[in-house]
């Protein structure tokens, strides 16, 4: 049960390796602690998010509005940090995920106050968010040269470095930031009452609220968490690339929601794991960065997740479906 | 003979002690003239009660009496408008559900309130935890603690499942476990054992027992008869928002007890069949689905109503719904005029004259933000429209011919159907159906949870339909509805057929407890493993 | 006068909307004068609404069902390639002129019927979110379209069927025309016809439909297949506007369709709504995206402007509805025995 491996992550995992080993087998290249690294590094921002809109996702309901967030978060950070001459690391994460958790409640907030589908709102707040910060605070772009060194610094340092035949490779400092959200989100869901309260209102809110959970707290809780992790996700993008623009990050977002749903979360919520979410961005990362080895061109990209995706719906929804229909249970 | 004298002295006053005991059992729950109302209905009528530890209270009435909504008062779901609830001597004018929970009022509501994608284990512990304001999970005290109450009841259960793979009965069990877990002192159960085979019902009666020695309350929510005698010590009986009265278990017998609940002597009028056709409409030849039911074979003619009955479970919807066409068979054919059809959707069932009025009149039944007219003519947008016009003069027309043929008291056609009542609302969908002029009428317990006025108005309806020409089969597993209405009545049990009774049976005087033995069926309900479970 | 008033009462929202509307008209008449209401302008705000408005009434459909399709302007833009390659003779019919023009647009119809009905079996075949199921089909549309173009814009396009965007009868663009052409059908469709009352019945309760014999999958296909035509036919339009098909044109529709829907009366959990509601909308839309193009907004003050919109309209509507229901109670209670 709890921590095993479920038959969908099993099919992920077959899927990954079998695509892997096809590749090394049209380009041996592929099959080294390089390539592992470069994945890693590149993933680490979105399987932030990830993890956090699995959270969202568990507690039935959606978020569209995790980029504008995370870019809120770091640009604002970034550009107070420049004005105000600060550079420490903890100042730009702190900061950042501070901003992140009240952009969160506002979305928390509205949710429970309209009752609407949560895609709709958090587009709207997406929007909102987004035109907030370029139109009120700034629509500069900040190049390498006057990021804070700090970021910077984070951006290059390396947890562990391998020689190779043609230099060395390195094993970035992002991973730390993706494992304590992963850990923490695990102990969260698995080790705390309000991660169990979350999976309760994914299942079944009036259940949940007879069990005395309190559905608004929880999505308050819910919502908050996702935006401290989009903050903090904002800072290591930025240190990733070194430049910051007022137009990146939004207009990404459904691309980390394909990720979570291709892990195996049901959008009716209730379901998901984290090993799902992160095997789910981690496909989408790996056809990313590997296409241009089996000869087709990165424009390739979204023919393939959008297959994987689409595939990966059907089967899921048409098992759930018989399922369903064996119990003599309609839903639509 | 100062042996026996000294025995019968004890004996004397061990019972004196125990009558002692008894009268000085501590009052857990009083309510003081409660009344609630909703839109235009008053659910509750300065209703006053006592229940006491150590006892089984049994809530008896029809459906709609208000049983639920005093239920729902006392456990903070609802606010009442008027009146007092004192649990364990604080007064209360309304409950939150959490202030509820402190006083160790736990209920146990119909649909269960299990989380299906989470274990046994953590459906049982978790209320606990949360009760007890814990920040932190520990997987081994859930299972401790699921395993502690298991213990208590002294049964076996896989607490690892996800809820929503175990049997109903098991479920049952999860949330009686859960309650337990709370340490609750009032046990409120609403209605637990629709859905359990008749052992599963004297194993959990048998559980309540030994509940209450331990010294709950328990509060025992049901329409069936025989289970309210053999358990409850005190009786309420409720009709119509009203409280009819405190009766002791040893007071009433089934008769009175029934009369006190429907307020009238003599039961609904009789059905017999005057048609004299022979050949059949319908016939179900060796029908069969995997999991579900096998081997059902029947035969409708005109004028002929079939009671279909057994527990949940045991294969009633599931035999509706596969002639309705939404529940393929693996097995065996479907005759209509002694042609085999093919029934793959409802569509086809249609075309071939079947109608059915589902169990869930909410979710399957009705457009509940539609008005009236809409709903009666959901069906039959085919046949009132011409080259794909809708005609609505047409459709006014038939809807208020439909209105007034089946008495729905609504101002108009036009008005929104989820304003009506429960009744009304179940007219709708009855109209519905008849509108389409079915030749084989399907009707899955079609008066649960609607007052009597308008259950006895349908049950006079379906006779004119069956008097008419029309088949009608008749799901239901309340045994005086079935006397009243059907003519022949075919049992199942765990899918099979455990009886067919013809007119005669059902007239002969011991009708009603044959066929609440019938429904009993015998052994346990299988679990989806194979495991007989209970 | 108690006639208009059950008019009003009746259709709420679409009066509301109106009101509205004229207002946001007589003040932009104040602000802006004659560089908003300069027959120029006019025309030009009628060559830019069909290609949005084709996008609108696809996303109203399939709101109506309950579901919200993301894979709209993936399919106008992925129609709007095939079409521009058959269109500049990289892939040759052997036709030239009109008739190529002609056949061309009738294979991109085809198109986007073929996508609407791949996105019409997933749902309908598997019960699949919609929402989820086309966050698939856009990802693969739009891969189908980057596959095909390597991301880069095609142009090239015979000179014939730029002319269908630029063409005017009686002084408005025949586009616009086709807008309203279509916008006439589907009200139509949906107030008169057998199968506007069961997409309705199946957007209020999709159980209750399937237990009506109304046929649930022929339904949800049908309504993908207009989804799909609809939303081709705006990707037709933008191509004989632009001159050229890109893959990702147009990606802020997406919002701006979603709130027009709202803005026009459509519930996004389905079964209720007017295509009178949305067309109003459309034009509120435009008329107030011109008064920013007047105003030189930037596109980031725009974007703050439809995301505040959309969630002023949502609030607005709920407590509207409170505020409905609550009379409504209180007119009950009056006339009890109901």
């Amino acid at each position: 049960m709890r921590g095993k491996l479920d038959q969908f992550q099993k099919i992920l995992l077959g899927v990954i390796v079998l695509y892997s080993i096809f590749v090394t087998i049209k380009n041996p290249a592929f099959f080294s602690m390089e390539t592992l690294f470069d994945l890693i590094r590149t993933s680490s921002a979105s399987m932030i998010v990830a993890i956090g809109l699995l959270v969202v996702m568990i507690s039935g309901g959606i978020d569209v509005s995790f980029m504008a967030v995370a870019l809120f978060g770091s640009y604002t950070t970034i550009n107070l940090m420049i004005s105000l001459g600060i550079n420490s690391l903890v100042f730009a994460f702190g900061f950042s995920a501070l901003l992140g958790l009240l952009l969160g409640l506002v979305n928390a907030l509205l949710i429970n106050w309209l009752k609407l589908p949560t895609f709709i709102i958090t587009l709207g707040t997406q929007n909102l968010f987004h035109g907030i910060m370029t139109t009120f605070i700034s629509d500069k772009s900040f190049g390498a040269g006057v990021l804070p060194s700090c970021l910077h610094g984070f951006g290059q340092a390396v947890l562990l470095k391998l020689p190779t035949e043609n230099g060395s490779t390195a094993l970035t400092v992002s991973l730390i930031p993706v494992a304590l959200a992963g850990i923490l989100t695990w102990f969260l869901l698995y080790h705390t009452m309000i991660g169990r309260g979350i999976v309760a209102i994914g299942n079944d809110e009036e259940a949940a609220r007879r069990a005395g959970f309190r559905p608004f707290f929880l999505r308050l809780f819910v919502y908050g968490y996702f935006g401290i992790l989009s903050g903090v996700m904002g800072i290591v993008y930025t240190a990733q690339n070194n430049a910051l623009y007022p137009n990146k990050l939004v207009g990404d977002e459904l691309m980390v929601v394909a990720a979570v749903v291709i892990g195996g979360t049901k959008i009716t919520g209730g379901q998901g794991k984290i090993l799902g979410a992160v095997l789910g961005t981690a496909i989408i990362y790996l056809l990313n960065s590997t296409l241009i080895l089996i000869g087709l061109s990165s424009s390739w990209n979204n023919l393939f997740v959008g297959a994987i995706l689409v595939i990966s719906v059907a089967v899921t929804s048409y098992q759930e479906r018989i399922k369903n229909r064996n119990h003599l249970i309609f839903t639509e | 003979m100062p042996v026996k004298g000294l025995h019968t002295v004890l004996v004397d006053s061990f019972l004196a002690l125990k009558e002692g005991q008894e009268k000085q059992l501590s009052v857990v729950l009083e309510v003081k003239n409660l009344s609630k109302s909703f839109i235009g209905v008053q659910a509750l009528k300065d209703i006053s009660l006592t229940i006491r530890a150590g006892e089984i209270h049994c809530l008896a009435g029809e459906n709609g009496c208000g049983k639920s909504t005093l239920v729902k008062s006392i456990s903070g779901v609802y606010t009442p408008d008027l009146g007092e609830i004192i649990l364990n001597g604080h007064s209360y004018h309304s409950l939150t559900p959490v202030q509820a929970m402190h006083e160790g009022v736990q209920v146990i509501y119909q649909d269960l309130s299990l989380f299906s994608h989470m274990s046994a284990a953590e459906n049982i512990a978790i209320g606990r935890l949360k009760f007890e304001n814990r920040a932190f999970v520990n997987w081994k005290e859930i299972h401790r603690i699921a395993e502690e109450q298991l213990r208590k009841i002294g049964v076996e259960m896989d607490l690892t499942r996800p809820v929503g793979e175990l049997s109903m009965a098991n479920r049952q069990l999860t949330a009686i476990l859960r309650a337990l877990a709370q340490n609750a002192k009032i046990l409120f159960m609403d209605e637990p054992t629709t859905a359990l085979t008749k052992k599963e019902v004297e194993r959990l009666l048998h559980i309540m027992e030994d509940l209450k020695e331990k010294g709950l309350a328990i509060v025992f929510i049901s329409h069936k008869l025989d289970e309210i005698f053999s358990v409850a010590d005190t009786i309420t009986i409720f009709r119509d928002g009203e409280k009819i009265g405190d009766f002791e278990s040893s007071e009433l017998n089934e008769r009175k007890l029934s009369y006190y609940m429907t307020g009238r002597e003599v039961e609904y009028p009789r059905y017999h069949r005057t048609r004299k056709e022979t050949e059949e409409i319908l016939e179900l030849r060796d029908l069969g689905r995997r999991g579900q039911y096998e081997n059902i074979s029947l035969k409708v003619r005109p004028g002929d109503i079939i009671g279909l009955t057994g527990l949940l479970g045991a294969g009633r919807t599931e035999i509706a719904m596969s002639l309705f066409g939404l529940n393929p068979v693996h097995k065996g054919s479907v005759y209509i005029d002694k042609r085999e059809v093919r029934l793959r959707s409802p569509m086809e069932a249609k075309r071939h004259g079947i109608a059915l009025v589902p169990e869930d009149r909410f979710r399957q039944g009705l457009f509940i933000e539609r008005k009236i007219k809409e709903n009666i003519s959901s069906a039959i947008l085919d046949r009132i429209s011409t080259r794909g016009i809708l005609n609505r003069k047409e459709e006014a027309l038939t809807a208020q011919t439909y209105v007034d043929t089946l008495k729905v008291r609504t101002p108009s056609i036009d008005t929104v159907v989820g304003t009506l009542s429960g009744g009304n609302q179940q007219k709708v969908v009855i109209a519905k159906w008849t509108a389409a002029k079915p030749r084989v009428f399907i009707m899955d317990t079609p008066t649960v949870g609607i007052d009597i006025g308008s259950k006895s108005e349908i049950y006079e309806q379906i006779h004119s339909f069956a008097r008419d020409g029309m088949a009608v089969i008749l799901i239901s597993d309340e045994i005086q509805e079935i006397l009243a209405n059907c003519n022949r009545v075919l049992v199942l049990a765990e899918g099979k057929e455990v009886a067919f009774l013809e007119e005669e049976d059902l007239n002969r005087e011991d009708a009603a407890e044959r066929l609440s033995e019938l429904i009993g069926g015998q052994g346990g309900q299988k679990d989806e493993t194979g495991e007989v479970v209970l | 006068m108690q006639r208009i008033k059950t008019i009003v009462l009746e259709d709420l929202n679409i009066s509301i909307l109106t009101g509205v509307t004229l207002l946001i008209l007589l003040l932009c008449a104040f602000a802006f004068g004659n560089s908003m209401y300069s027959l120029k302008n006019i025309q030009s705000m009628a060559f830019q609404i069909p290609e949005f408005g084709f996008l609108a009434l696809a996303m109203m459909m399939s709101n109506l069902i309950g579901g919200i399709d993301l894979s709209i302007i993936a399919t106008a833009n992925t129609v709007a390639v095939f079409t521009a390659l058959l269109l500049n003779g990289s892939w040759p019919l052997g036709l030239d002129g009109w008739p190529l023009v002609i056949a061309a647009a009738i294979i991109g119809m085809l198109i986007s019927l073929l996508f609407g009905l791949f996105n019409g079996l997933l749902i309908a075949r598997t019960s699949a979110p919609p929402i989820i199921a086309t966050l698939g089909t856009m990802t693969l549309f739009q891969g189908i379209g980057m596959a095909l173009t390597g991301g880069s814009s095609v142009g090239n396009i015979i000179a014939e069927f730029a002319e269908l965007g630029k063409l005017k009868l009686l002084e408005i663009p025949f586009i616009f025309w086709l807008f309203l052409l279509a916008a006439g059908i589907l009200w139509f469709v949906l107030t008169y016809t057998a199968f506007g009352r069961s997409l309705y019945l199946y957007g209020g309760n999709s159980v209750a439909a399937r237990f009506s014999a109304i046929s649930n999958e022929r339904l949800c296909i049908s309504v993908f297949l207009i989804t799909g035509l609809l939303a081709g036919l705006s990707g037709l339009i933008i191509l004989s506007r632009v001159n050229s098909a890109k893959v990702g044109y147009g990606d802020s529709y997406l919002l701006q369709t979603m709130i027009v829907c709202v803005i026009g009366g459509i519930h996004p959990n389905g079964g209720i709504g007017k295509v009178q509601g949305v067309v109003i909308a459309v034009l509120l839309m435009r008329v107030m995206s011109s008064a920013f193009t007047i105003m030189s907004l930037s596109p980031y003050t725009k974007k703050l402007i439809w995301g505040f919109m959309l969630l002023l309209v949502l609030g607005l509507n709920y407590m509207v509805s409170v505020f409905y229901e609550a009379r409504k109670r209180k007119r009950e209670r009056k006339g009890e025995g109901v």
